[in-house]
């Protein structure tokens, strides 16, 4: 194989590995904002989980950014037509993103019940609104988005905001908010004890349970659905632009990829797996198991959906030829080399010093030291 | 006016510290540069808390 | 067709949300290595107050840090919602340093954060201290990258245009990385930083000093911070001088927007001391000049031609009229990438790809080969920057710069002989100094991409182009959104800084330290009870003695 190929699938796989990452971490973060106001009954008991996620909200943040700068750098026409393109929804994402560090180091900076009653909504908004989001966005990409170049790759735009949020993009994005959540609960249940950890179990089962019956009927939903074929191409080894290729729209496209290759059918099952088995260990109190089933069921999905849609990225509904596939709207050979070095160093680093951070801040949140404690949220 | 005679000493330092880093600097390998500046400037910054603090012991003894 | 309404208002918003951005940038930059400096003294010392002191500034640093993280994230978005013509056109450079500030450095800065704040009774001193080191490292690492990025947009470095792609494409990233303008810029920014957390520091202890208040840790900070600033306020104004080098050479317009030099001026060329530019006429109203100084200041020779703003228009109108062709060469050949003739059309004219798209803005129909003389003429106009607005805001800020090296040359020298508080009018000066540097790196930031106007990657992509394609009325929604916000935002941080600074590094001790009752506002705290009693006692105890 080519190289200049090779590294075009590798950063495809990697792209899913950051997108992987940002939901499992900010996921799991989200969800417990999300949760804030549900499980948590008491000032205290909201502190308390708050406090369990606040030595490593911050670090887990960073995988939206390296989202947002890995796609920049790896796929600068997805990143530029996909941001431009979806502007209100990613400024309401980038809006309650913004609000969520400012909650977690004001909220419980300053003492008074109505302060904190605010913090709480922020919370739960910042918390639920992204995880919407970021599965619409997903919901979006596999029915395709009206856009279209110019001679110049300049991109318009030509749908409306409030198309962006059509009944499987709800769906999609609601997927992902109840994966969110179970993980989130998950967590807590690690990290919290007593009441607050049995409400913050029952949630993340009620959660996990919605999460397969919500992925289920997205899969048949899909099956149905239209999706895109490549009629006419550059080889994809070769350099390109999306303006010098022919797409075609046609029936059940977005399951062709699985009926060519049957073994795929493997990946949304290792999807159902992790949500049941990890519905399964929350019931047996195997909370810590549960959490890292959460990460197979995500991958479940996310590499679901980016089978359905291979090669494609962002499909255009109103110009299929102009559609961003993985060949036409990735970066060039040098950048792509140098990215998968840094990489290769990098990610090894921030997973080995992630964990060191979990290991030397492991054990149960302690509800006394956080009355105590003038650093904690 | 002791005082005055001690900033211009310094501020003229100064200011031949700037004009002898502008000439080293037209070679500029200044990430270099600002690995070993910063390196030196928390090291001398430290300096001066130690510094402080043995002024401090001093002035507290002296009049024991 | 591109609305100019839009660019604008997009222009407007990237500035704002910038500029708020970099008002908590530089205390992070500098404070990050300040705490590094006072646990480093913790360390070797063993002396509890250097741990209050490094917990106190850390607390002052957090509130700070989190509207730093916050208002980040709109930077690394805004690119691609409101510049998605640049980032398609420069994505693959300009990407890849901003994906490697992730990978390299925020992730560290983010995750050693935590630990830094929670990890104190958690690790051992010299596993927290390395944890404050990489937390510095961590923070001016990620500068590092954001301007490695910027670098090149100010010179664009290694990189080339590849007419197949359509897109500017990387080739060096050596070249990207080690570019004269990114080196240099990287080390006056994070520099500028120290100077920042060290007039902020020693404001808020000469604030302490005046109340009479935690006078064993404001002094120490005092002195602490005094020597930081002077030796960071000498690299800051070193490192200015070598962007001014740098710059003369691959940006002549801001140099002499910078210098308001209208006409180029026989070598050594006069410095304007101060002026009063005009732009519409081309000539400064007035000028208070010092002969031969400019030549010798700029380039460091004294023979060196420094070009001025009326040859640099015309040389520009040239590549102008030269570009045309390229941008010609470069529809056909988006249409059919095989076609010989563009394609040997489009490398006749391809370093001046960049001109030929400037005067797209004013040909009938946006389409450059209608372009007309005039608007050629219009078009190289264009070229120069706002020479009012970047020759005094580039002033005010070198002011402010020795008006900081004279604050901390007088700081360094009460402190040294241990007599600051005893100069009431010089810590009431201090407090008066905190503002100054966060106004000297706005204007840092002004002067450098307003000078670096009409282009967004210099030479190569006009600003104009590089907007999204948006409505007017969705940019006013995201403006409406971002002012509100950033409104909330601000009122929130300095309150709550505010309220941080008065309560003062005893609050963690509240109810040890109220017992002594030596701070009144202790009582109402909330935040009651000790994590290190024993440490509170031993310092309350020193300071006893010592006001005895």
């Amino acid at each position: 194989m080519e190289l200049y190929l090779g590294l075009k699938i590798l950063w495809w796989l990697l792209l899913g590995v950051l997108l992987l990452g940002l939901a499992v971490m900010v996921g799991m973060d989200m969800g417990v904002g999300a949760l804030l106001r549900i499980i948590g009954k008491t000032d205290l008991e909201r502190r308390s989980m708050l406090n369990a996620i606040g030595p490593h909200w911050d670090g887990n943040q960073v995988w939206f950014i390296l989202g947002g700068g890995a796609i920049f750098a790896a796929f600068p026409l997805i990143y530029a037509t996909a941001f431009s393109g979806l502007y209100v929804v990613m400024l309401l994402l980038l809006w309650s993103m913004i609000m969520r560090p400012l909650a977690f180091e004001y909220r419980s900076k300053i003492p008074t019940a109505q302060w904190r009653n605010i913090a709480d909504w922020v919370f739960l908004i910042s918390g639920a609104l992204p995880m919407i989001i970021y599965g619409a966005a997903m919901g979006n990409m596999l029915q395709g988005v009206p856009f279209h170049f110019d001679w110049d790759l300049r991109s318009y735009y030509t749908g409306s905001f409030i198309s962006l949020f059509n009944p499987f993009a709800i769906l999609a994005g609601l997927l992902s908010l109840a994966l969110a959540m179970y993980m989130g609960a998950a967590m807590m249940v690690i990290k919290t004890e007593g009441a607050l950890a049995a409400r913050a179990r029952a949630a993340g089962s009620v959660a996990v349970g919605v999460a397969i019956v919500l992925f289920a009927v997205g899969g048949v939903w899909v099956s149905q659905m239209s999706g895109y074929v490549l009629t006419h191409s550059v080889d994809p080894a070769l350099a390109q632009t999306p303006l010098t290729q022919t797409v075609a729209q046609v029936a059940g496209g977005l399951i062709a990829n699985y009926q060519a290759q049957p073994i795929l059918w493997g990946v949304p099952a290792v999807g159902f797996f992790g949500m049941i088995a990890g519905f399964l260990m929350l019931r047996v109190h195997r909370a810590g198991l549960a959490w890292w089933l959460g990460i197979l069921a995500w991958a479940g999905v996310l590499g679901a959906t980016a089978i359905s849609l291979f090669p494609f990225l962002m499909p255009s509904s109103t110009n299929p030829s102009q559609s961003l596939t993985i060949w036409n709207s990735i970066s060039s050979q040098t950048t792509l080399l140098w990215m998968t070095g840094f990489t290769a160093v990098f990610v090894p680093l921030i997973l080995w010093y992630t964990s060191w951070a979990f290991y030397v801040m492991r054990g149960k949140v302690d509800a006394r030291k956080i009355e105590q404690d003038p650093h904690a949220y | 006016m002791k005082v005055i005679g001690y900033f211009l000493l310094f501020f003229v330092l100064a200011m031949i510290l700037i004009v002898l880093a502008i000439i080293l600097g037209d070679a500029a390998p200044w990430y270099f540069a600002w690995i070993i500046g910063t390196g030196l400037l928390i090291l001398t910054s430290a300096a001066a808390g130690f510094m402080f603090d043995t002024q401090e012991d001093k002035a507290k003894g002296a009049p024991q | 067709m591109i609305n100019n309404t839009v660019v604008e208002l997009s222009r407007w918003q990237f500035a704002s949300t910038a500029l708020y951005h970099f008002l908590f940038v530089p205390l992070t930059l500098g404070l990050t290595v300040f705490l590094a400096a006072l646990e480093t003294v913790y360390v070797v010392t063993g002396k509890p107050i250097y741990r209050e002191m490094t917990q106190f500034w850390g607390k002052l640093l957090l509130i700070n840090f989190a509207l730093g993280v916050a208002t980040g994230l709109t930077m690394e978005f805004e690119f691609g919602t409101n510049w998605s013509f640049y980032s398609g056109f420069v994505g693959d450079i300009f990407g890849a340093p901003l994906a490697i500030e992730g990978l390299m450095a925020f992730f560290m800065e983010s995750t050693m954060i935590g630990l830094m704040i929670f990890g104190w009774d958690r690790l051992s001193r010299g596993q927290h201290l390395i944890v404050t080191y990489m937390v510095a490292l961590g923070s001016n690492l990620s500068a590092l990258w954001i301007l490695v990025a910027n670098g090149f947009m100010q010179d664009p470095q290694g990189a080339i245009f590849n007419p197949v792609t359509m897109r500017m494409e990387l080739q060096s990233f050596s070249a990207l990385i080690f570019s004269h303008d990114a080196q240099a810029k990287f080390v006056h920014t994070s520099i500028a930083g120290y100077v920042t957390a060290a007039i902020f520091v020693a404001g808020v202890s000469a604030f302490y000093l005046l109340k009479k208040r935690h006078l064993e840790i404001a002094k120490r900070s005092f002195r602490m911070a005094t020597i930081f600033g002077v030796l960071s306020t000498i690299g800051v104004i070193t490192l200015g001088d070598a962007l001014g080098f740098i710059g003369a050479h691959a940006q002549p317009a801001k140099i002499a927007a910078m210098e308001a030099m209208w006409e180029t001026e026989p070598a050594p060329a006069p410095f304007n001391l101060a002026a009063w530019p005009n732009q519409a006429k081309q000539e400064n109203t007035w000028a208070l000049q010092i002969p031969y100084l400019l030549t010798p200041l700029l380039t460091h020779t004294l023979d060196t031609k420094i070009p001025g703003i009326a040859e640099i228009e015309a040389d520009n109108a040239l590549r102008i009229k030269n570009g045309i062709p390229a941008v010609e060469a470069l529809k056909l050949l988006s249409a059919n990438p095989t076609d010989p003739v563009a394609m040997a059309q489009f490398k006749a004219h391809e370093k001046d790809l960049g001109y030929g798209f400037l005067v797209a803005r004013y040909a009938p129909d946006q389409d450059v080969s209608k372009a007309t003389e005039a608007d050629i003429a219009q078009a190289a106009k264009d070229t120069i920057p706002d020479v009012f607005a970047i020759y005094w805001v580039f002033r005010i800020m070198v002011a402010f710069a020795f008006l900081m090296l004279a604050f901390f040359v007088f700081g360094v020298i009460y402190s040294l002989r241990n007599e600051v508080e005893k100069h009431p009018v010089f810590l009431r000066f201090a407090l008066w100094m905190i503002p100054v540097p966060f106004l000297a790196c706005e204007m840092g930031w002004i002067t450098a991409e307003l000078g670096r106007q009409p282009w967004t990657v210099y030479n190569l992509l006009p600003t104009w182009m590089s907007a999204s394609s948006h409505s007017v009325s969705y940019m006013v929604f995201s403006l409406v959104g971002f002012v509100s916000l950033y409104t909330v935002f601000i009122v929130i941080e300095m309150y709550l800084m505010v309220r941080a600074i008065k309560q003062g590094p005893d609050a963690p001790h509240g109810a040890d330290a109220g017992g002594h009752g030596h701070d009144k506002t202790l009582g109402g705290s909330v935040l009651s009870g000790g994590y290190a009693p024993v440490h509170a006692k031993t310092y309350l105890n020193e300071q006893s003695s010592k006001e005895v």
